[in-house]
């Protein structure tokens, strides 16, 4: 997976927009909750799917054999 | 993405870090520092219009009585203080300004103060922490963008 970047926006009014990218589950709240330690109080928090992705890299593969089947 | 979140900043923090604040916020909005003669009224007969930034704190220890700063533009001063209860202040006048139009350069240097402060704090904070500032810009709504990684 991917190393955790935010992206930051602070609006001219002083509202803080954090999106918080390549991380998932637990992780990805610490990060979240780390940067609202520092800034102040959430206002609200949005889940994407990615958070609930695993947070280690998973690869499924799936083989399919062609079998011959010769007629009888 | 995996998660976005919307946050307010609160500032409790010593005079010295809301000055830096003040100061650039003054600067994004253009206007400049006016003289800073301690216990001097705003000019009598402007009209003035006081409001203080939303969820501020300014350390007692840190301020000395009467401490403000005073910023101008095209005849508009915006005073800039500590109340009695710590509450970081925006005080606009002018003369043959309306209300409205001070009220409303008020609120937007109030904004532009707590911008500025969390500008600062996150920029410091995350540092510490060992993330670095990969891409940083001002958008033409005069936002603050920024993207953060963990450094090496």
């Amino acid at each position: 997976m991917a190393t955790p970047e935010f992206d930051i926006t602070i609006g001219k009014d002083g509202k803080v927009h954090i999106t918080v990218h390549g991380s998932s589950g637990k992780e990805c709240v610490a990060l979240t909750d780390m940067v609202r330690d520092i800034v102040g109080k959430e206002e609200s928090r949005t889940m994407t799917s990615e958070y609930y992705g695993s947070p280690g890299a998973v690869r499924i593969d799936a083989h399919v054999q062609a079998t011959n089947q010769r007629s009888a | 993405m995996s998660s976005v979140i919307v946050l307010t900043p609160i500032i409790i923090a010593s005079w010295p870090a809301v000055a830096s604040a003040v100061l650039g916020a003054a600067g994004s909005m253009g206007f400049t520092i006016a003289a800073a003669e301690r216990g001097k009224e705003l000019p009598a007969g402007d009209a003035r219009v006081e409001t203080e930034v939303p969820n501020s704190e300014v350390l007692a220890e840190t301020l000395s009585r009467g401490e403000k700063i005073r910023i101008a533009k095209d005849g508009v001063i915006i005073e800039i203080g500590v109340d009695d209860r710590g509450r970081c202040t925006v005080c606009a006048s002018g003369r043959g300004k309306s209300k409205p139009e001070l009220k409303r350069l008020g609120e937007e240097c109030s904004g532009r103060i707590v911008q500025q402060f969390a500008y600062h704090k996150l920029v410091t904070e995350l540092k510490t922490r060992g993330y670095q500032i990969a891409e940083e810009s001002v958008q033409k709504d005069q936002s603050i963008q920024m993207r953060v990684r963990l450094g090496r």
